[in-house]
């Protein structure tokens, strides 16, 4: 395959989860700025003396606290995301590494009006892999299945633990739709990455798609 | 007569909030939070100006756009974006926008861009 497809690809990857990130702190400001304005409003315009109002501006605070919460636990998974870009190898829990992906790329995803939900399985071991090419091969299949699967349908991610080995399966319920909009990487692209993390990938249905991991990555020829 | 305003916005908080600062000004405002319901409001009870986001789920905001234009082709609709106008400008934009606003919004603008609506809107009911 093309190097410089491979490249393109993880680059639109990472656009993309930086580009939801942007819009979704964005809409977080401007929630704040709203609320700190209506608060300078009830002052101003208001009459700030009465308990009713004081009692408003009581429940703006306590909705800038929750705002500045999520902004918070928005910005620590894209903190995580960043540093699972700093190493090629690290030990690092899988589930954790799934479920930023899944924060990060919420908002695209409910703008489709498609739900992202996990399936996964208690006292997963820690994996020695590379995380941004995990990551990086589960949105893929997310998205191959975004761009076909109709409104109000559900993509779910399972995990796996059996023989010192991790299987990501996404499965797909829902309305398919018919759509020649391009996806981001292609099987080509699946088979590269795989086979740099030392992986393989399955089909067993027409939809479902299993990615198995080994916990440990040691083999320096796996290395990119 | 207030100018009534509709807000449509899939961020309950910020529509909600924004309502209550215009509402502050008087300007008869109401917020929805679904496309759908932008259409029906448009039907029912029209308004004169419409503050839109452009990203929502399911029926994006030129979408309902078009069919408040179809409506009612005197509404005047103002786009609300967190993207810059020159990334919005690229995409296909539907004939009828009056205007844009970025997220966050500045009051003092928003207030200058209602009133210009509300005025073309006066305007185009009366010729």
């Amino acid at each position: 395959m093309e190097y410089d497809e491979l490249i393109t690809s993880q680059l639109s990857f990472i656009g993309k989860v930086l580009s939801v990130f942007s819009h979704e702190i964005n809409n977080h400001l401007a929630i704040l700025k709203e609320s700190v304005g209506l608060i300078g409003d009830l002052i101003e315009l208001g009459k700030t003396s009465s308990r009713k109002d004081l009692k408003e501006i009581l429940k703006i605070t306590q909705s800038i606290k929750n705002q500045i919460e999520q902004t918070t636990y928005f910005c620590d998974k894209l903190n995580g995301f960043g540093h699972g870009m700093e190493e090629p190898l690290s030990a690092f829990n899988i589930h954790k590494s799934i479920e930023e992906l899944m924060v990060l790329l919420r908002r695209s995803i409910n703008q489709k009006m498609i739900c992202l939900e996990k399936d996964f399985t208690a006292n997963m071991p820690l994996i020695y892999s590379n995380p941004l090419k995990i990551q990086f091969l589960i949105f893929c299949l997310v998205e191959k299945h975004l761009k076909r699967l109709d409104k109000n349908s559900r993509i779910i991610i399972k995990t796996v633990y059996s023989n010192d080995s991790i299987g990501i399966t996404i499965i797909p319920k829902g309305n398919l739709i018919e759509t020649d909009e391009e996806v981001i990487c292609n099987d080509e692209i699946y088979k590269h990455i795989i086979k740099q993390l030392g992986g393989s990938i399955s089909q067993k249905t027409a939809d479902e798609t299993t990615i198995m991991l080994p916990v440990s990555l040691f083999s320096s020829s796996n290395r990119s | 007569m207030s100018t009534k305003v509709l807000i449509v916005d899939d961020e309950v908080e910020f529509a909600s909030t924004l309502a209550e600062r215009l509402a502050l000004r008087n300007y008869d405002v109401k917020a929805v939070y679904h496309a759908e319901d932008a259409i029906t409001t448009a039907q029912s009870d029209p308004p004169d100006v419409v503050l839109l986001d452009l990203r929502m789920p399911g029926i994006g905001g030129f979408e309902v756009l078009k069919t408040i234009k179809k409506i009612d082709p005197t509404i005047e609709v103002i786009l609300l974006t967190g993207q810059p106008k020159t990334e919005v400008t690229g995409e296909e934009i539907p004939t009828g926008l009056f205007d844009y606003i970025m997220k966050p919004v500045d009051m003092g603008e928003l207030i200058v861009k209602i009133n210009n609506a509300n005025e073309k809107r006066n305007l185009s009911k009366h010729s």
